[in-house]
């Protein structure tokens, strides 16, 4: 047991320090990753209710290709050809080449996936709006921009929490599998440390929980926002 | 959500912008991203110690450049090359006729014998008749990967490929491998660790073949880069007649690890 706390203290020769760092580069990416991805989604799910049909095709190709392929694919593709790619870009408009580092690779695979996904969800929450709340906004001459942030988009939010908090759980996990591509997040520094020293059970056991650890925060502070998006109405499709 | 959205675009952007500045001047070095002793392995502090990062410095030092260890998973370390991530890998990678269709290699800077591991109390060669009808077990995308499929393929009854060495080890640890193909001083290290000790020994040395298990481990570089190749050869060459490489080996090594 001594030996165990001696390998997770937090400076060396404890591996908790590096454990902890690996957490936050997670977490970085995890957040990162989202964000985009939320704002992928809501372009997405605008472009494909109110789009022309061009965009339309476009949008479905995109979630549709993206939410059919493994996310580990994904992240190699994008990461070892999309680096490729940027750079001949570079090269082609007369640019030096730019190095994309592991964290702005990792947050940007992340948010393609994490885009095509709140797209869908996105896009049936505010389906579920009553049409007559949106139509009773243009009535008083609100502009679609005004109506979207006045009415659209906090009416949707209920429909839209359970799945979007759905989605941040899983952005929390995509992010190990970056250790594929040498991205020192929690999971690879987790098999570093337990290869080194041996001590598998433990590191991964320390990881496990680490990971538990960012879902049941993650859990209060969506409760907190759901809490506070369902405000003055009875929850819906169920008791309040 | 507005203001979500604004702190994604400004994290986007932040971490574009640090990406580009951190590219000026500097020489990324490659190594795997895996405790590989004893020749690069991270250590409790994170960083990155043993024989291969101590030559890194000392040629690095020698060549006058500014080089920067930059770990990258070992399966995607020719890419990582390719595609400009990294400058120049250093990371136990031995220079075979494939592998130069592909990226450009220094002279070399270790040659050491590939071996057979298996657990104790089992009698065994390293040779085809040896390892016949057992599991083998070889690390993805080296040497020896493919010499096993070469030359013991055909036999044994499977051949496993692992991402790691470290994971190959543990297997054969566990007892679900019944030998493990690997380079000679990697796997003392492993057989030098309490739980090596307890479980495996040397099984010996596998015929050599040049083609596939190549002349050596060098520098890997991309093939344009002639001016790099030509400052390493010639860092290489002063290290090994100035001592240093000498010194750098003593506190690892017994013995010469640079081969015939």
């Amino acid at each position: 047991m001594d030996a165990t706390l001696h390998l997770l203290s937090l400076t060396s020769p404890g591996w908790g320090g590096v454990l902890l760092g690996g957490l936050v580069a997670s977490l970085q990416v995890a957040f990162g990753g989202y964000l985009l991805g939320l704002l992928i989604g809501t372009g997405g799910a605008a472009g494909k209710l109110w789009g022309g049909p061009i965009l339309r095709d476009l949008l479905e190709v995109y979630t549709t290709v993206v939410r059919g392929v493994p996310e580990l694919v994904l992240i190699l593709i994008l990461y070892y050809a999309g680096t490729d790619a940027v750079n001949q870009l570079m090269a082609l408009a007369g640019l030096p080449s730019v190095d994309i580092s592991g964290l702005a690779a990792g947050i940007f695979v992340i948010g393609v996936v994490q885009g095509a996904y709140s797209t869908e969800v996105l896009r049936g929450a505010i389906l579920s709006i009553p049409p007559g709340q949106i139509e009773a906004a243009r009535a008083y001459g609100m502009s679609p921009l005004l109506a979207l942030r006045r009415v659209t988009l906090p009416a949707m939010l209920p429909f839209a929490l359970p799945g979007l908090s759905n989605l941040w759980l899983i952005a929390t996990k995509d992010t190990a599998l970056l250790a594929v591509v040498g991205f020192a997040e929690l999971t690879l520094v987790t098999r570093q440390a337990a290869g080194t020293t041996k001590a598998y059970m433990t590191f991964f056991l320390a990881a496990g929980v680490l990971y538990l650890g960012i879902t049941l925060v993650s859990n209060l502070v969506i409760r907190a926002i759901e809490k506070r998006a369902l405000r003055g109405m009875t929850r819906p499709g169920g008791a309040a | 959500m507005k203001n979500l959205l604004k702190s994604a675009a400004v994290a986007l952007l932040m971490g574009v912008a640090a990406a580009g500045a951190a590219a000026a001047q500097e020489l990324k070095v490659g190594v795997a991203a895996e405790p590989y002793p004893p020749f690069s392995s991270p250590d409790a502090s994170g960083k990155w110690v043993g024989w291969e990062v101590d030559f890194m410095n000392a040629v690095c030092a020698e060549a006058k450049v500014k080089c920067v260890l930059t770990p990258v998973a070992w399966d995607g370390i020719i890419p990582a090359l390719t595609s400009k991530k990294i400058d120049a890998i250093m990371g136990s990678m031995s220079i075979t006729p494939e592998r130069s269709k592909t990226i450009a290699f220094s002279d070399k800077y270790y040659n050491t014998p590939t071996a057979v591991i298996g657990p104790k109390g089992v009698k065994f060669d390293a040779t085809p008749e040896g390892l016949k009808g057992k599991v083998l077990g070889v690390q993805v995308s080296t040497i020896h990967a493919d010499y096993a499929k070469k030359y013991f393929g055909p036999v044994v009854s499977e051949i496993k490929e692992y991402q790691t060495q470290d994971e190959a080890n543990q297997d054969l640890a566990s007892g679900r491998l019944d030998a493990v193909q690997a380079d000679l001083i990697t796997l003392q290290a492993f057989l030098d660790s309490d739980q090596g000790k307890a479980c495996c020994e040397v099984k010996g040395n596998v015929k050599d073949d040049p083609e596939i298990l190549g002349a050596g481990v060098g520098i890997g570089l991309r093939k344009e880069d002639t001016a790099l190749k030509d400052k390493f050869n010639a860092a290489i060459k002063a290290i090994r007649t100035n001592g240093t490489y000498d010194k750098i080996s003593k506190s690892y090594f017994t013995f010469d690890i640079y081969g015939k």
